[in-house]
């Protein structure tokens, strides 16, 4: 039993000891509030935050971007640090930058302490809805000095989420059911950012509330539902004819379904058509069109 | 001599309802050998697992050189009493030297680490079992014969003066049946050992041993108010000569046996119904 | 295969594994994905962040990194070793007893709960995580002593059972998670190493060293359990007590290994069983050695992960369960040919 307390004893002390040593080096810690000093070498590491950069004018100062920025053109060619999912730390300390803009998961939130902690300018913004989006094209401004310029798109984003609005208010809401996996067949719930999107164009979900984000439906939910379009997340861009043939074929067994019947199938890829970037406005357009393909007749 | 084992109103059982050994007493004196005989399912096993302090009895106590066994840690105890039991593969592959050495346990220090003593008393278990030859082999490498003499060199390496053994010969060669039976009467008798053995040969410990412990497995029946039967006893203890008779073997183990003498012992073989003479040998 | 085991020839033996795991973990920390050159290492960190990269990304990225992976592998080395030993079983590795569920139900649950956390300091995944194994080893341990006799028996199956238990609890929080949650979720069951800050890593270097001594003082002991239970005792050991304290300094330095980088495989089952038949079932031997080529392995798997597919990288998980796996073949192979062939 002696030796258990030692050992408790060694534990304790080491650990001590440690936090001591510690105090004697603190961790670097670099105001986060820096003033924006020359910032002139920008790593991002998420698409849509490539896109809010290049938005706000700052292509030119961006060195490297997450492997799946792709949007502008410029964007794809600039060096790769990583993807999306597993930046890589390494490359993004030799790009020398002196802003990094990051997410919010844990990947990424894990970086961004690394990152801090060795004296870079991290920021990481959490951009999970529009209203989000919004106060991080703000924060973007605040850090690169160009509050102007970002308030500006800002107001910009928000008047055409607006307009888009207005114009279908007084229409009826179309039933739709937004399909995240055909097997098993999942779909979005109203707790999730598509169900969000959804109401902005005029429409409500075919599903009522439900405990899971992305619940599995069975058959006879899905005949109850009665959508009246279906929206069907698409894998990639690069083949969507084939894949909107299939969806159709997919949807092909259930005739009794208002929106099989009436062929209003529609096969989107949220990743670039909704992204939560300047282009957001863009995407909601064009499913707006999809819901209410008679919208603009009205004006 | 006194007393090194004092077993005093025993009894215990595995189950609530059950009782194997009810109201044992008796004692070993040090420096003898005890045999412990009897059929199946009597307890001997048992009574081993009593002696070295795995099990405790549920009604009596028992003494190692006068002091009750559940005072010794089970360091000390293992200084005093060095069990054999029935031979195994270890799950490791240990050699014969390691598993040897691990008799030494009880004098080591925390890490283990031997030093000469123990490693001469390794190397003179291996010589007397005559085990010496295989010491860097693993154990899975060796027969069932071979890992008992093993297991027996590591009691002997324990250096205890109690030894308490398991059926010790039941997978040896007749050889090595004797050579053991030898070794251990010479530890006995030079070392001043106490020895206390469980066999199925009647034969060998008659001619070994100093006094048999016979369980007989029967246990006494109820007393009754105003009943006079005679309980049937659940053992006996004494010289060989005493407790072995033919009827008394007959009537404890069920089976007839042919009676014969050399020199002044009795020996007794088992006669099955189909034996070869069987029809011939005549019980006396 | 086997000598006389002095504490001379033990210490010859530790400090030369020590030694090859000194220039493994110095080679690896040369290596990955951007050129490092080592005489600007050697000029000092610059006065401002971006100034001497390769200062910033030896000393601030990888070195950190070997060192975590070293100390993960250590601790599951060590670990496998013990519950190898008192479950009595060559195929225990260290998460057989709940701990693999309980850390990874620790995650999950920081993971959903977003739990709040200040950017600059320790990540909540690890302390829950951490409790979630302690818990659910504690459990296992209570409920394997309450089943009655055989406790070894017990113990595996109680472990087997909260094992799927709490796995289907996973997979329930699983699938009313977000996707980007689920994605931490499975990138942290899949087991990484990542750069840790040194508050964290002197804690957690500091915990694994001490518990990996204090089984190391119980090793000579181990070697005694393995022969079973009635033998050990006879042999003056206090079986509880050595199972007690073996189990519990097992249980924490693994704990304390997943909270720090997931559920890395392989290493727990495999480097004790290669160390075993290198250098002989001694304890005393086997628990620093197991140890040290633990340690060297995971550091050598994730820098491998580092370097396969740069820039991005593979969880180490995979690395080891790739790597393990046809390596212990061989090593099985060329030594089953010493032993002569057996029943």
């Amino acid at each position: 039993m002696n030796k258990l307390w030692w050992l408790l004893l060694t534990i304790v002390c080491l650990a001590g000891a440690g936090f001591l040593i510690l105090k004697i080096f603190p961790d670097q810690r670099p105001n986060a509030a820096a003033p924006a000093t020359a910032v002139n070498r920008i790593v991002s590491l998420a698409p849509n935050l490539t896109e809010i950069l290049f938005a706000l004018g700052l292509g030119e100062k961006v060195v490297a971007v997450s492997s799946d920025s792709d949007y502008p053109p410029e964007a794809a060619n600039k060096n790769k640090v990583g993807t999306f999912w597993q930046p890589n730390t390494e490359a993004i300390i030799a790009s020398k930058a002196n802003l990094v803009i990051t997410e919010c998961f844990e990947q990424q939130k894990s970086v961004a302490v690394t990152l801090h902690r060795l004296g870079y300018r991290v920021l990481p913004l959490k951009i999970e809805s529009i209203e989000a989006m919004l106060t991080a094209i703000k924060d973007i401004g605040d850090a690169t000095g160009t509050q102007n310029r970002a308030d500006k798109l800002d107001e910009d984003i928000t008047n055409r989420l607006d307009n888009l609005r207005s114009k279908l208010a007084a229409r009826n809401k179309v039933k739709v059911l937004w399909v995240v996996q055909t097997e098993p067949l999942r779909v979005a719930g109203t707790n999730t950012f598509l169900n969000e999107l959804l109401e902005l164009v005029g429409g409500e979900n075919a599903i009522g509330p439900t405990i899971q984000q992305y619940p599995p439906l069975g058959t006879e939910e899905l005949l109850a539902c009665g959508a009246q379009a279906i929206i069907q997340s698409a894998m990639g861009v690069d083949n969507i004819p084939e894949q909107q043939q299939a969806a159709e074929k997919f949807w092909g067994r259930w005739p009794t379904l208002p929106a099989v019947r009436n062929n209003r199938i529609y096969v989107i890829d949220p990743d670039t058509t909704l992204r939560l970037g300047p282009r957001l406005c863009q995407g909601l357009d064009l499913v707006a069109h999809c819901l209410h393909p008679d919208m603009d007749g009205h004006e | 001599m006194s007393s090194i084992i004092e077993v005093t109103n025993v009894s215990f059982g595995y189950f609530p309802q059950g009782s194997i050994l009810q109201d044992v007493s008796f004692d070993v004196k040090a420096g003898t050998f005890l045999s412990i005989a009897g059929p199946n399912g009597a307890g001997k096993t048992t009574l081993l697992n009593l002696l070295c302090g795995l099990l405790r009895p549920q009604a009596g106590s028992i003494m190692i050189e006068a002091a009750r066994i559940q005072s010794y840690s089970p360091r000390r105890l293992a200084q005093k009493i060095a069990v054999v039991r029935q031979e195994f593969v270890p799950v490791f592959d240990f050699t014969v030297a390691e598993v040897v050495s691990m008799a030494r346990t009880p004098y080591l220090g925390t890490f283990g680490f031997d030093g000469k003593i123990d490693r001469e008393a390794v190397s003179q278990a291996l010589e007397a079992t005559d085990t010496a030859q295989f010491a860097m082999r693993p154990m899975k490498n060796l027969s069932g014969g071979e890992r008992q003499r093993v297991f027996i060199a590591r009691a002997l390496a324990q250096n205890t003066v109690i030894m308490l053994l398991d059926e010790p010969t039941s997978f040896l060669d007749l050889k090595h049946q004797v050579h053991i039976y030898d070794l251990l009467k010479a530890a006995q008798l030079e070392k001043g050992k106490t020895i206390v053995a469980i066999t199925h040969d009647i034969n060998l410990a008659a001619q070994y041993c100093d006094e048999i412990l016979l369980l007989t497995g029967r246990r006494p029946a109820k007393q009754r108010p105003g009943n006079d039967t005679e309980n049937p006893a659940s053992y006996f203890i004494g010289k060989a000569k005493d407790i072995f008779s033919p009827a008394q073997i007959e009537d404890v183990f069920g089976v007839r046996v042919f009676t014969g003498k050399v020199g002044n012992e009795n020996f007794f073989i088992p006669l099955g119904r189909l034996a070869k003479d069987s029809g011939q040998a005549n019980s006396s | 295969m086997t000598q006389v085991l002095t504490a001379k020839s033990l210490g010859i033996r530790i400090t030369l594994c020590l030694a090859a795991l000194a220039v493994v973990m110095c080679l690896c920390a040369l290596m990955g994905s951007q050129k490092v050159s080592l005489r600007k290492v050697l000029t000092g960190p610059g006065s401002s962040p971006g100034e001497n990269i390769d200062y910033e990304i030896l000393v601030g990225i990888r070195l950190p990194r070997v060192i975590l992976a070293a100390l993960v592998g250590a601790a599951l080395a060590c670990s496998g070793v013990v519950l190898q030993a008192i479950l009595r079983n060559p195929l225990a590795d260290p998460y057989i007893l709940g701990i693999s569920s309980g850390a990874g139900l620790g995650a999950i649950a920081a993971v959903l709960s977003g739990a709040t956390w200040s950017f600059w300091g320790g990540s909540p995944i690890a302390a829950f995580a951490f409790a979630g194994a302690i818990v659910t080893v504690w459990l296992v341990w209570l409920i394997g002593r309450a089943a009655g006799k055989s406790q070894i028996t017990n113990l595996l199956l109680a472990g087997v059972v909260i094992n799927a238990f709490l796995s289907a609890v996973i997979m329930f929080l699983t699938s009313i998670a977000r996707s980007d949650q689920v994605h931490s979720t499975i990138f942290w069951l899949m087991g990484n190493i990542t750069e840790k800050g040194p508050s964290a890593l002197g804690v957690s270097a500091g915990c694994i060293l001490a518990g990996t001594v204090g089984l190391f003082g119980v090793s000579h002991r181990l070697n005694i359990l393995s022969l079973g239970e009635q033998e050990a005792k006879s042999l003056g050991v206090d079986t509880a007590k050595t199972q007690i304290v073996a189990f519990a300094l097992a249980a924490f330095i693994t704990a304390i290994a997943v909270s720090l980088s997931g559920l890395v495989g392989f290493v727990g089952l495999v480097v004790p069983h290669g160390v075993r038949l290198v250098c002989g079932p001694d304890h005393r031997h086997l628990l620093p050695i197991s140890a040290i080529i633990g340690g060297a392995f995971l550091v050598a798997a994730d820098t491998l992960a580092r370097i396969i597919v740069a820039p991005a990288q593979l969880p180490v998980g995979v690395i080891t369960a790739i790597a393990g796996g046809p390596f212990f073949l061989v090593l099985l192979a060329r030594h089953s040919r010493k032993i002569s062939w057996l029943k």
